[in-house]
């Protein structure tokens, strides 16, 4: 395949991926924010998301004024077109990557898209209304979801569709971990809060930016702790949004794809690897959680500068008709 | 040599209609058409176009406008849900000629670049040839694979008042349309089965397998070892959406320049698992961007070197360099000639009377009768860079003759043909329209013509510039079995 195909195949679904994560958190928050908390400010409940996906300094840049409101927040998240990071430009990008590599994906992916995209970006043309987010952000999983689907039931199980799910793959561990780490350090941080109903709903809503409410209270009765949230957001090999899940998960990928003995994306993985297993969750409180998710996404980012190296710049180090003539 | 000055009087002013005879009744081969319409009503017509214009922008199906800005502008292909239909043995007559005319230019191409014989024996005058701007002295002396320059061309036709086909233009170098001739008729097929249900319209969608067929013939390594790869200039081209679809449809590999490389006069892909040798390359990039060695040395798009494995016979080239200078507007006019050379027969497709703006009294007589003609740039396509003299301004006109006079072998000038007419489903009406027809010939083992073609209409009351660029739209083209 061609290396240019194999990156635009990586960052459709890697864009796509991103567009849904920065749904599901600012979904979350639009939703909770109906009711009010004690105590809780706009900007304690918006602040986080800012800082999840790293827009903060744009953030102060757009608005000297420093004051964090909902609807500055959706907008900058959503739809700003100065931000890189936003959904709308995500979608954008994801659906250009699928214009590149329109040859390669199943006719009906590149429709679901292509329809996508032209509704949002239709949609979005007029501010994205605080009570109309809710509505909004859920059309835009249902599309997401109808578009991996139909990945999933229409691709070969070839090279092709391994670079796809190694896109969104890489994208959902990045996004958990970052989840993980603002919101977990935020509520440990105010000590008085602990055990009150505004932290079961801060878990809460930790837990439904991943998905991942109804499947924890199946499988841990006894409340919600630190400690099971650990386990379970990290370790659990179950949890399709955990970092172990989606670690494995790359690992098969590059396999469909074919990886070099020797290399850059083997070594890698294997730090990856290495990473979250041999580990409970009562270690990686006791080193402190910030640390260790810190660790796991510099190694994460080791892993995209791998693939540039062995995939989508192979040629540079390929030896055929080296030899002079 | 002089061109014979023709009064324009002569002529009957009112455009050929395809679907009215002049009493307008619907002429034979559109009566189950137009029975099957009065028959269900034609208010059925807007809601199928509706479902046309969504089924198109679902897919996808766009193209590029250039505008002022930087980037391009994506639109919705156009569409009209009529039918063009061509009778059998009116197909038959183009077929023949559009055969005739893409032998007779190949044979010219491969003697321009070896002997020259038809310069020296003045069919064609030598500094038409030098100071063209396609003719390319690289590739002088190098012989393509089976000395087929254009595998691939799309000869634009129009219809003249009398209903007469005529050849408008040859197009040799990188001809686009043939996704939309196919896409059209999937369309069609989805909205409107009643219609076929009536006629027996041959197919077009094996085209893409016919031009695989061609593309592995020219393989230096053999045909089933052969590695295709569709060159595109990338999204931002007009043309992307056919590229894309032509890649998918063939399954060839859609690459760019920097996909690719050359080492020891070889290219290579570059892929996720290291370099792959590539044998044929389908070319969407002008040649002025295909070699920055060679022509273009600021180009981005090509591949450096590739026009050296060529000579080396180590890949093939489709359509070859250097074929533009056989579509060059001023050599246009020496086409009928050219058929009459190298084949020794009569043309059996006329072409537009054009005159020569190098030549003294063709030039006089075009400045002094600007407004009744279209001027164009001989090197450019896509209705750029033309003058419609009917609709000009008169600054306009003063603009086109100073570049008609500081450079004369730049322009030629034809009188305007009122192109022929059919009936559009525009907004809740039926219209009549000025169309032209684009047939694509692919030259292989043998040359084929599929039967249809691109159909393209001028949306615009009374206008006769049928390119998508400049608004125009298209139509489905049948051409029926016997």
């Amino acid at each position: 395949m061609l290396s240019r195909i194999g990156e635009s195949l990586y960052w459709m679904t890697r864009n796509l991926e991103r567009a849904d994560d920065t749904a599901r958190i600012l979904d979350i928050n639009v939703v909770y924010m109906l009711e009010s908390d004690e105590g809780a400010t706009e900007e304690m409940q918006w602040q986080p998301l800012l800082n999840i996906v790293g827009a903060d300094e744009l953030y102060r840049q757009r608005h000297p004024d420093g004051s964090v409101t909902v609807q500055r927040v959706i907008s900058l998240l959503t739809q700003d077109k100065a931000n890189p990071g936003s959904l709308y430009n995500s979608l954008r990008l994801a659906r250009e990557n699928a214009r590149v590599v329109r040859d390669r994906i199943s006719h009906e992916m590149w429709e679901a898209i292509n329809e996508f995209w032209l509704q949002v970006d239709k949609h979005l043309k007029t501010q994205l209304q605080p009570w109309r987010a809710a509505e909004f952000y859920a059309y835009v999983h249902r599309e997401v979801a109808l578009f991996f689907g139909l990945a999933q039931s229409t691709m070969m199980r070839g090279e092709a569709y391994g670079f796809t799910v190694l896109g969104s793959l890489q994208e959902r561990a990045d996004m958990t971990a970052r989840i993980l780490d603002v919101r977990y350090h935020l509520l440990l941080t105010d000590v008085k809060l602990v055990g009150s109903p505004l932290d079961y709903y801060q878990w809460g809503a930790l837990l439904k930016s991943l998905s991942g409410f109804e499947a924890y209270r199946r499988k841990y009765h006894s409340g919600i702790r630190p400690i099971d949230v650990v386990e379970f957001v990290v370790l659990d090999p179950d949890f399709p949004r955990s970092l172990t899940y989606c670690v494995e998960g790359i690992d098969r990928a590059l396999e469909r794809i074919g990886t070099p003995a020797t290399g850059a994306v083997r070594d890698a993985m294997s730090a990856l690897r290495g990473h979250l297993t041999g580990t409970t969750s009562r270690d990686i409180l006791d080193t402190g959680l910030h640390q260790y998710l810190d660790h796991f996404l510099l190694l994460l980012a080791d892993l995209a500068v791998a693939l540039q190296a062995d995939y989508f710049e192979a040629h540079l180090s390929d030896a055929v008709g080296e030899t002079a003539q | 040599m002089l061109r014979q000055v023709q009064t324009t009087q002569a002529r009957p002013t009112l455009a050929y209609h395809e679907f009215y005879r002049d009493d307008f009744q619907p002429r034979d081969h559109y009566k189950p058409m137009w029975e099957h319409i009065q028959h269900t009503g034609q208010h059925l017509l807007g809601a199928k176009a509706r479902e046309a214009h969504l089924a198109l922008h679902t897919e996808g199906v766009t193209f590029t406008v250039y505008s002022n800005q930087d980037e391009g502008i994506e639109r919705v292909w156009p569409f009209d849900i009529l039918p063009r239909i061509i009778a059998a043995d009116e197909w038959r007559a183009l077929e023949a000629g559009l055969k005739q005319r893409i032998r007779a230019l190949n044979l010219f191409l491969k003697d321009l670049y070896h002997g020259q014989r038809c310069l020296k024996d003045g069919v064609v005058p030598p500094e038409l040839i030098y100071r063209g701007k396609d003719f390319r002295r690289e590739i002088m002396d190098i012989d393509p694979p089976h000395d087929i320059y254009t595998h691939i061309s799309g000869v634009d036709l129009i219809r003249d008042e009398e209903g007469r086909y005529l050849v408008l233009e040859d197009n040799l170098r990188t001809p686009s349309g043939v996704s939309y001739m196919i896409e059209n008729r999937i369309v069609e097929r989805r909205i409107l089965p009643e219609f076929f249900a009536r006629y027996r319209v041959r197919r077009v969608e094996h085209y893409p397998a016919l031009l695989l067929q061609a593309l592995r013939h020219l393989s230096p390594r053999g045909a089933d070892e052969a590695t295709i790869v569709l060159l595109t200039p990338g999204i931002y081209n007009s043309a992307y959406f056919e590229h894309t679809f032509l890649a998918k449809e063939m399954g060839i590999e859609l690459a760019e320049g920097r996909d690719l490389v050359c080492k020891n006069d070889k290219v290579y892909l570059k892929t996720t698992h290291g370099l792959h040798q590539v044998d044929v390359i389908y070319r969407r990039v002008d040649d002025d961007f295909l070699d920055p060695l060679v022509f273009r040395r600021d180009s981005v798009l090509g591949i450096a070197g590739v026009i050296n494995a060529w000579r080396a016979g180590n890949v093939a080239l489709v359509n070859a360099p250097g074929s533009g200078i056989a579509d060059d507007k001023a050599v246009y006019a020496y086409v009928p000639d050219i058929i009459r050379y190298y084949l020794g027969e009569a043309p059996i497709l006329p072409n537009v009377t054009t005159y020569q703006m190098t030549d003294h009294q063709d030039r006089a007589y075009v400045l002094d009768n600007l407004q009744s003609m279209v001027v164009k740039a001989v090197a450019e396509s896509g209705g750029y860079g033309m003058l419609m003299g009917p609709s000009s301004t008169p600054a306009q006109r003063a603009e086109f003759a100073k570049k008609i006079q500081d450079n004369p072998r730049n322009y030629i000038a034809q009188p305007v043909i009122q192109l022929s007419r059919h009936v559009c489903y525009l907004d809740g009406e039926l219209e009549s329209r000025h169309l032209d027809l684009r047939p694509f010939i692919i030259y292989g083992q043998d040359i084929e013509v599929v039967p249809g073609g691109l159909t393209r209409v001028a949306l615009t009351k009374g206008s006769l510039v049928v390119n998508s660029s400049q608004g125009g739209g298209s139509k489905d083209t049948w051409v029926l079995a016997d």
